[in-house]
């Protein structure tokens, strides 16, 4: 049972990270907010599915409904708050002032949850979320938990299959052609704020899903569930796995989270010192950050080239093949370089790179 | 009117804080062209510096606070070192999310080398004085003066010699500065050295004020810190000071007219509402097209 309770919940966050990749690994976009959709995905479908506050719990709603369905208007609610944050934050903010706003509104997300208990109860949280369905299924505790096992692996290769035809269609070929050179996306008749835009909706829907699953995995959510530091082991699964190639995203991810898991287990843990753990984790994630950016900032599985139509399928991919045009990062070389050392001289701003 | 003014008191000694601290971030900025996530880990190292030395140096304010200095310099000339000048060249959100791992590592070392609870200072703060018509403890007038001391300081470096001449033209452009003979590598160290010192001396001031604190002490107040920078305009040290004075009074003015748990929420608001209206800071009349990649 260790074992299918740790892939679960690598499963839930290869979802997330399908989604992530999505606004960073396609458009170029450090998104800091996007733990707060899990969050808020998960808040609202507790609120939606438990059942009226007893005194002196106190959460908003209060609904009564199937998981399912809770699950799904959460996730509306979910796109709907990415609309506003997208909507402020992707029309002229690039970089940093992005990184920054979303991490200033996810922040005071944080905050409102965490004070204003009328919302979602405060410090305390909303729980009591136990295998809801069970009887219903007639299924013992640990064969619900195999069934949610395979239902978040059903979900993650529904996610997976969806992306990795996003990723091939021209909207994904859009999406990367903006990352690369906005001027360029744009002087070609891309409308650059409209594709960021659907793609960090679309990013939020699988951020909101993986909320509900989430909501049922843990069963209670509180504000500790959801430091905005949270999203950092995300990234850095992002990072080793490969940036903008969702098969090297979702390997990335269990190889992460799972290796994490099981470093931490045989970490020394005195029990005067219980935040040792936890700590040490932490420091090898930012590790990881710091190391896969430093020395190889494509990830074990390179991004793949958008397959032209014209082109004969297959021709040109190849797991390990050697790619001529520079990684994201690396100072560029050969053609693409001169295009790109071009184009910041025309704009003046070669020292951003 | 009377806790209206009180509020103002308090919201200049936040202030003060604020202002050395994004003066450090922009100076960092100018120079290096990174916007240092990190930056709040030099606040902690200083506070928690002054800390262990307080064991030391009993009720002598004056030596923790350069020890708090002392700590936050080196911790600048290490991050410059270790991590932003491996980094040259590459772009600056990469820069940026290093410089993210790099605080999530410092402030883990510190919850290892202290635990995760909150500590606090033995020094004493003071009684009340009715200084005109705010309400300060002494610990509050000594951050409020010595931050005027440290920005007029700054002033005067930047302004008057040298190494502030140096400091301008890299923050300009880092390669003409390097071929018209500047040693722009060794004034890049040297200036984060400088925001480090500045930065541990605000986090030791920061301590002293709120009283209690962990190792999350700077990360909570990088926002407020990238806020203040940001009213004033990234990369422009004395502008900042404007930034983190309307910053301050605002979430204290706000805090203490409506709940003061909701502070901060006012300052990320805050900084939202800016990103859309004025990303280019307060004082500054441009284009939003200017922050575009």
């Amino acid at each position: 049972m260790y074992w299918v309770s740790v892939i679960t919940e690598a499963g839930i966050f290869a979802i997330l990270a399908l989604g992530l990749d999505m606004v960073w690994g396609w458009s170029g976009d450090f998104d800091l907010a996007f733990y707060g959709y899990l969050a808020l995905g998960s808040y609202m479908t507790f609120v939606l599915a438990i059942g009226k506050p007893t005194p002196p719990v106190e959460y908003i709603i209060g609904w009564h409904l199937p998981v399912p369905v809770a699950i799904v208007l959460a996730d509306v609610a979910v796109v709907a708050l990415a609309a506003v944050i997208g909507a402020i934050a992707l029309r002229n903010l690039r970089d940093i002032y992005f990184a920054v706003t979303t991490l200033g509104a996810v922040s005071a997300l944080y905050l409102i949850v965490q004070t204003y208990t009328p919302l979602f109860d405060g410090f305390n949280g909303v729980y009591g979320l136990i295998n809801p369905g069970q009887t219903a299924l007639r299924l013992t505790y640990n064969g619900y938990r195999v069934v949610l096992l395979f239902v978040v692996l059903g979900l993650l290769f529904l996610a997976y299959l969806l992306v990795q035809r996003l990723s091939r269609s021209p909207f994904g070929r859009m999406l990367r052609a903006v990352r690369e050179d906005e001027r360029a996306a744009a002087a070609y008749g891309r409308a650059v704020f409209a594709a960021k835009y659907r793609a960090y909706l679309f990013g939020a829907a699988l951020a909101g899903l993986t909320g509900g699953l989430f909501a049922i995995f843990i069963s209670a959510f509180n504000p500790s569930a959801w430091t905005p530091q949270e999203l950092l082991i995300i990234y850095a699964a992002i990072l080793v796995g490969g940036r903008g190639n969702p098969r090297g995203v979702i390997v990335g991810v269990f190889v992460v989270y799972i290796g994490f898991i099981e470093l931490t287990r045989f970490l020394p843990s005195p029990a005067s010192r219980p935040e040792f753990g936890p700590a040490m984790r932490q420091i090898l994630i930012g590790l990881l950050i710091v190391l896969m950016l430093r020395f190889r900032p494509e990830g074990i599985f390179r991004e793949r080239p958008g397959v032209d139509r014209g082109q004969r399928p297959g021709a040109r991919a190849g797991l390990f093949r050697s790619r001529p045009d520079a990684a994201p990062g690396r100072p560029p070389a050969g053609p693409a370089a001169a295009a790109a050392a071009a184009a910041a001289a025309r704009t003046g701003d070669g020292s951003a790179q | 009117m009377g806790t209206f003014l009180v509020s103002v008191g308090i919201g200049l000694s936040t202030a003060a804080i604020l202002s050395l601290s994004a003066v450090a971030f922009t100076l960092e900025y100018a120079v290096s062209r990174v916007a240092n996530f990190a930056h709040g880990e030099f606040l902690t190292i200083g506070a928690y510096a002054a800390y262990t030395g307080q064991r030391f140096f009993h009720q002598n304010l004056a030596a923790a606070a350069l020890l708090a200095a002392a700590a936050g310099l080196v911790a600048g000339v290490v991050l410059n070192v270790g991590l932003i000048e491996q980094f040259r060249g590459r772009s600056g959100i990469t820069i940026f999310i290093a410089t993210l791992g790099a605080s999530l590592i410092l402030q883990n070392v510190l919850v290892i080398g202290y635990g995760a609870a909150s500590v606090s200072y033995t020094f004493a703060q003071g009684r009340l004085h009715h200084v005109g018509p705010f309400l300060w403890t002494t610990s509050d007038i000594e951050v409020i003066l010595s931050a005027l001391a440290v920005a007029g300081l700054i002033y005067l470096l930047l302004q008057r010699t040298r190494f502030g001449k140096a400091v301008r033209a890299v923050s300009q452009d880092r390669a003409l500065a390097q071929i018209s003979g500047i040693p722009a590598r060794r004034i890049v160290l040297q200036t984060w050295a400088l925001a480090g010192a500045v930065s541990g001396f605000a986090g030791f001031a920061l301590a002293d004020t709120v009283g209690t604190f962990s190792p999350t002490l700077g990360f909570s107040f990088l926002l407020l810190t990238i806020t203040a920078t940001v009213a004033g305009g990234i990369g422009r040290p004395y502008a900042t000071l404007g930034g983190a004075l309307i910053v301050g009074l605002v979430i204290q003015i706000a805090g203490t007219y409506t709940n003061s748990a909701y502070e901060l929420v006012f300052a990320f608001l805050l900084l939202v509402v800016l990103m859309l209206l004025r990303p280019n800071g307060f004082f500054v009349r441009g284009s939003a097209a200017a922050v575009r990649a």
